[in-house]
């Protein structure tokens, strides 16, 4: 169920993507709050990930570096 | 030979009229003050140097330039200089909590659409644009960076002392 | 509850490239409603409890410092504390009767009960993590980031550094981005570190090593396009590729060995073996990020990321944010993950009788076997007037195993080899300036 609606949203979403507007210097105000920032919350992400990569056989995505535990 | 003088005028002509050829005339508006919503046109500042100042409130460096902006209004506003500084912030909140926070002196315009920013085709933000006492546009700077203050201040000068 | 009035939160675009895995979070240092500027620093930080039912319980600490140092140029370091108590799975398989180990050091032996999941009692264990950071403009357009990230268990050092760019093109509505990291690890096991394939000796004999140490070496390089899709939505897709290379085993798993008459009963001499894992690794990431604020102020956040490797290891992984703004600076955040991982070509839940003289390769690690792992969680923030915020969040992480069938012989068919395993995380954050901390400090004093 949770998969489905995932899946849903996220084609929904990319197919946003097939819309460009260029966006004036003066319109970027929403774009400039921390809460559409790609990475809003670092310390809640690192945090997600360092779990996730001791849990996991995956790791990155988002960035470089890292590994640094004996965890995995 | 006298055929030759009206081509020899018409260049001697050219020639002087090449500084004003230089510089265009900065382009005319008119826009609300903010917060009293009073109507102001550049046209009215002719004979004073303006520096007009695109900014918002959620643009890092264009909040820090205020305090200079103070500073350079307080220094320079009776030998001629006027500042404006053109909010293009959605959100009349947003510049009500930032005015109250630095109490600007000087005058602050609001363009929430930005219609005059692209009469002025610019490009970042903050751009500032200085126009002389003629109303031709001298100089356009974008960002506003400490390096940036001294070469600010002497453009002003300059342009006062004309 | 329902308008959502603005709390000032001004960010010029900041186009970050965050790191994943253990250590490393670049660029994003300065990232957050307030700003660094003056003498002023940022400091965020947070508190994390982590708890497995049953197993790993986890309290990490983070404070991260931001300074901007000149315009637009950031530096922060970032102090990174966990403890690590409980235990974890050791590799071996359940089995009908109680079953004795030695422990890593070979001074002792810890018993496990009939019928359930063989636990390594893992040593209470402190890490302690330094990453520092520096962020630059290089010109109107360029940015550079350098990075160096040091982290110590008493078993294992990490130290790495790294280094991007990003370049906004297109009157800043592309930025390409290009990373590139190199991590030094050594494992400093407790009782040395044992042969591939080495038996388990039963105590008091001592398991055969392959040095006291070992070392690991990670190179990253990533590749990013960051496009701005309208007013309200912005997107990024990176491409990921990793090299390890040296010591890629667990010095602690081991693999149950059954014998060879199909019962499921285990080897009667030496039934336990240390896992080996290849000496390389080669790993790949496709990942994309979507941000979207629709009218009424929400955030969408959406990602996905697929993994795949050498070791026939991938994954899929589906994450979505979804923050809920409220009057008077509060907000709540849904979310959800699922994540989705295909076994390890040499993954085993057993052997059986004389395949370790056969096979190359073989771990029973359930990190490497064949999962999903759910996260639901809730997150609640405030923002403050003066820019400082509050936050907290729960979640609760659920995986799934698959057992392996072609492993689960005989007697073993009556055993759960891959168990459920489910955790909790409680996390609290708290972001200010310096300037509030010391107001707030000389308060309580007064």
């Amino acid at each position: 169920m949770i998969k489905t609606l995932l899946f849903s949203t996220f084609i929904s979403l990319v197919l946003s993507a097939c819309s460009l507007e260029p966006v004036q210097p003066w319109d970027r105000d929403l774009l400039a709050q921390q809460k559409m920032q790609l990475v809003a919350d670092p310390l809640e992400i690192y945090l997600d990930e360092h779990t996730y990569f001791s849990k996991e056989a995956s790791s990155g995505g988002q960035g470089v570096g890292g590994g640094g535990c004996g965890c995995n | 030979m006298f055929s030759r003088l009206p081509a020899f005028f018409a260049a001697l002509l050219i020639f002087l009229a090449l500084p004003i050829f230089a510089t265009e005339p900065a382009p005319d508006f008119t826009l609300p003050t903010f917060p009293d919503n009073i109507e102001i046109n550049l046209k009215d500042f002719k004979g004073r140097v303006v520096y007009l100042d695109f900014w918002a409130t959620w643009c890092p460096p264009c909040r820090k330039s205020f305090p200079w902006m103070d500073e350079i209004h307080e220094r320079y506003k009776d030998e001629g200089l006027s500042i404006i500084a053109v909010t293009l912030d959605k959100k009349r909140e947003q510049i009500e909590q930032f005015i109250k926070k630095t109490e600007p002196a000087f005058i602050i315009a609001h363009d929430p659409t930005g219609r005059v920013a692209k009469t002025y085709q610019l490009r970042a933000m903050p751009t500032t644009y200085l126009i002389d006492r003629n109303g031709h546009l001298v100089m356009t700077h974008t960002g506003f960076r400490s390096i940036d203050k001294e070469r600010l201040e002497t453009i002003i000068q300059e342009q006062l002392e004309k | 509850m329902q308008l959502k009035k603005r709390r000032q939160d001004p960010r010029n675009i900041r186009h970050q490239l965050a790191a994943a895995t253990c250590g490393l979070l670049a660029g994003s240092s300065h990232a957050s409603s307030l700003i660094a500027s003056g003498d002023n620093w940022k400091i965020d930080s947070a508190l994390l409890i982590y708890a497995e039912k049953d197993r790993v319980s986890l309290a990490e600490g983070v404070l991260s410092i931001s300074k901007e140092i000149d315009d637009d140029e950031f530096i922060n370091a970032r102090i990174v504390t966990d403890v690590l108590t409980g235990s974890s799975p050791n590799g071996a398989v359940p089995s009908s009767t109680a079953q004795t180990f030695t422990n890593p050091s070979g001074n002792s032996t810890y018993t496990e009960a009939a019928n359930s999941t063989p636990l390594n009692h893992t040593f209470k264990d402190l890490r302690n993590a330094l990453n520092v950071e520096w962020d630059t403009p290089l010109s109107r357009s360029l940015r550079g980031t350098l990075g160096g990230n040091i982290s110590r268990e008493y078993d294992y050092l990490s130290t790495g550094i790294s280094a991007s760019l990003a370049q906004d093109i297109n009157q800043r509505h592309t930025t390409l981005t290009v990373g590139l990291s190199v991590n030094k690890d050594t494992w400093d096991p407790v009782g040395g570190v044992p042969v591939g394939f080495a038996v388990m000796p039963t105590y008091p004999a001592k398991k055969a090593l392959d040095g006291a140490n070992a070392d690991k070496t990670v190179k990253e390089i990533l590749l990013g396009v960051t496009q701005i899709i309208n007013r309200q939505t912005l997107m990024q897709i990176n491409y990921s590729r990793g090299q390890g290379s040296g010591y890629l085993t667990d010095p602690y798993k081991i693999l149950s060995v059954l014998e060879n008459d199909g019962s499921g009963n285990l080897r009667s001499t030496n039934p336990y073996i240390y896992e080996n894992r290849p000496d390389q690794r080669t790993y790949q990431s496709l990942y994309w990020k979507g941000v979207h604020q629709f009218p009424n102020e929400n955030v969408l956040n959406l990602s996905y990321r697929y993994f795949w490797d050498d070791w026939g290891i991938q994954s899929h992984t589906v994450d979505l944010r979804y923050r809920f703004d409220f009057d008077g600076g509060h907000y709540l955040q849904p979310h959800l993950r699922y994540y989705q991982q295909a076994a390890a070509d040499f993954y085993r839940q057993t052997l059986t009788d004389s395949e370790e003289t056969t096979l190359s390769y073989a771990s029973a690690d359930y990190r490497l076997g064949e999962f999903v792992t759910q996260t639901i969680g809730l997150k609640y923030g405030f923002e403050f007037k003066n820019g400082a915020e509050i936050n907290f969040r729960a979640e609760m992480i659920t995986q799934k195993g698959k057992d392996r069938r072609a492993d689960a012989v005989g007697l073993l068919q009556n055993q759960q080899l891959f168990p459920d395993n489910e955790a909790y995380l409680l996390q609290g954050g708290l972001s200010l300036d310096s300037d509030m901390l010391i107001k707030y400090i000389m308060r309580f004093f007064k």
